[in-house]
Parts: C-alpha cells; structure tokens; sequence
C-alpha cells in the first residue's frame, strides 16, 4: 500500500473549502450590492455542486467552475433589486461556518498523516 | 480562488456608501445655501449606484466564458442604472461625480452567465445627479439674495429624506463591514491549517 500525504478526503474537504469560499463570494456580491437599482441576487446550489465536485475527486478530474444561478421567492423593491439582507446574512454566516468546518476536518486529515509520520517516535 | 477578493467586494460597498453618507451630509450642511459657483441656491444631490465590473480573475473563475473585449458596456449600465434608480430625478451629473470616482469608463463589462444573471462582485457610484424640483421660495426682501419680487430662493431639503437616506447607508455600511468581519475570519481560520 502507498502511502500519500494528499488523502482523497484531503482532497475532497479542500473541494468543500473553495464551495464555501464561492458561496461567501456571492454573498459578499449581494450584500455590496444592497442599494444598487435592478440587480438581482445571485446564489448557487451547494448540494449539487458539491456532488459533482465527489464526482470530480472520484475521476480525478480538477475542480471546476460553479455555476451561478438566479434566486428565486425574493421580493422586488421599487428600483428592480431583490436583496434581502437577512438571507445575505444568514448565507454569509453559514457560508463562514462551513468553511471553518472544512478547515478543522482539514487540519484533522493532515494531523492524522502527520500522526501516521511520526509513529515510530511514540 | 482566492478570499480577499471578498474583502474587496465588501469594501467597494464601503466605499460607496460612505460616499452616500458624504452627500447626504452635504446636502443638510447646504439646506439654507443661497450662494453657489453656478449661482441660484444649493440643489439637493442624491448618488446612483451601479453594480460593479470588479475583478475580472474572479468572475473569469467564477463564470468561465469572458465575453472577451472590454468594450464600452460600462456606460451603458450606467446609463441603465441612471433610468431604473432616478425616480423623478434629472441626470444631471454634478462636480463630486467626475473627481470622486476612479476610473469609470475602463471598468470591464459585466459578464453574462448561464442561466443566471450577471455576477457584479462590488458596487460603484455611477453618479451623482441633482434634484431638479425647483427652490424653495421665502419672502424676505432684507435678503441680499432676494429677488426683485422679495423672494430668496432656498434649497428644497427635507430633513426627513436626508436621515432616512443617512440611515439606509449607515445600515448597509455596517451590513458590509459585519461582512469583512467574517471573511476576515474565514481567511484567519484558514491560516490555522499549516499550524499543528
């Protein structure tokens, strides 16, 4: 057996830290654009991204581009925007936890091959 | 991919609604001017925002396909901007638009997605118009201002407006900060991967 210090679940939750960092990004667009006449908030689906980017770690393949999607079940204001600052807030703040999730199962999978490194010490 | 081009989005809006805030404050602090360089009383100025082009990088990685030559689009968002936004306001484009704002005509166009909108990372001010409603008149012919009727010609600034405008743009300046916040914290927590 080979062993690697890139893991496939290494390489699986750094797919889920770049979803979390996509989704933070849109967020931070909305927001900016809170008083901005006619702009529509932007979103992405994170569960189907998330399944194509196992399926990309499964065949090898590099990360790919998210795709970025219209929200639906907003209400328009007068000038033609749709932000609502709850949802932005509510996304950022789950788009924050989820990134500290991902770094902390990350320093985990590395801390376990560094364990497995240094085993001979103990 | 990178997170501090979320730190630039945040602090685009920032920006621009600082600047917000900076009109408002400049259109109370004028609301008994008589006297300005183009003569007449102070008119009331209101800033019009428009979704930023912003970092090119990240909406290339974001959304694949760039329309490619950046051609003038920036203009005509703008001039969308100015035709959703300006209820019952001129487009008259005043002195604090030109000099405040870095570089409007080379931003690069807004891109087209699939299925989706333009992405727009960050905002901008495309303008800053002037009301056009008329003065306000008062009689007073001690007025060194006043007309040869006895009317002085006031700015028509409503107090209530400008603190609610105020409030929206101390709202969303916060909202954005709250925002830098969390990105903050995400790229903190991301440093604590290479600590064991």
């Amino acid at each position: 057996m080979s062993m690697e210090i890139e893991t496939q679940l290494s390489d699986q939750i750094a797919r889920y830290l770049d979803l979390a960092a996509s989704e933070a990004k849109l967020t931070a667009a909305n927001m900016a654009n809170v008083d901005t006449p006619g702009y529509r908030t932007v979103g992405m689906d994170f569960e189907a991204e998330m399944r194509g980017a196992m399926d990309d770690v499964d065949q090898g393949r590099g990360p790919r581009r998210v795709r970025v999607t219209d929200v639906d079940g907003l209400i328009t204001r007068p000038d033609g925007n749709n932000v609502s600052i709850d949802r932005e807030s509510l996304q950022l703040a789950e788009a924050q936890l989820k990134f500290r999730t991902g770094v902390a199962l990350l320093r985990q999978e590395y801390q376990r091959v560094m364990d497995a490194i240094h085993a001979d010490k103990s | 991919m990178n997170l501090f081009g979320l730190m630039e989005t945040s602090g685009s809006a920032m920006e621009a609604e600082r600047m917000r805030a900076e009109v408002v404050a400049a259109n109370m602090a004028n609301a008994e001017t008589t006297r300005t360089a183009d003569g007449g009383p102070y008119r009331r100025q209101e800033v019009v925002f428009a979704a930023n082009g912003g970092d090119a990088g990240f909406l290339d990685a974001m959304n694949g396909s760039m329309n490619g030559s950046g051609n003038g689009s920036g203009t005509d968002s703008m001039n969308a901007a100015t035709a959703n936004g300006g209820a019952g306001v001129g487009s008259a484009s005043v002195g604090i638009a030109g000099e405040g704002m870095p570089g409007s005509p080379a931003l690069p166009p807004l891109l087209p997605l699939p299925g989706a909108q333009n992405v727009a990372p960050g905002v901008r001010i495309a303008q800053v118009v002037e009301d056009p409603s008329p003065p306000l008149k008062r009689y007073d012919p001690g007025h060194p201002d006043a007309g040869p009727d006895g009317y002085v010609a006031y700015p028509d600034i409503n107090p209530l407006t400008e603190m609610v405008d105020l409030m929206g743009a101390t709202r969303a300046y916060g909202l954005n900060g709250s925002a830098v916040q969390a990105e903050k914290g995400m790229i903190t927590s991301a440093l604590e991967i290479a600590k064991t």
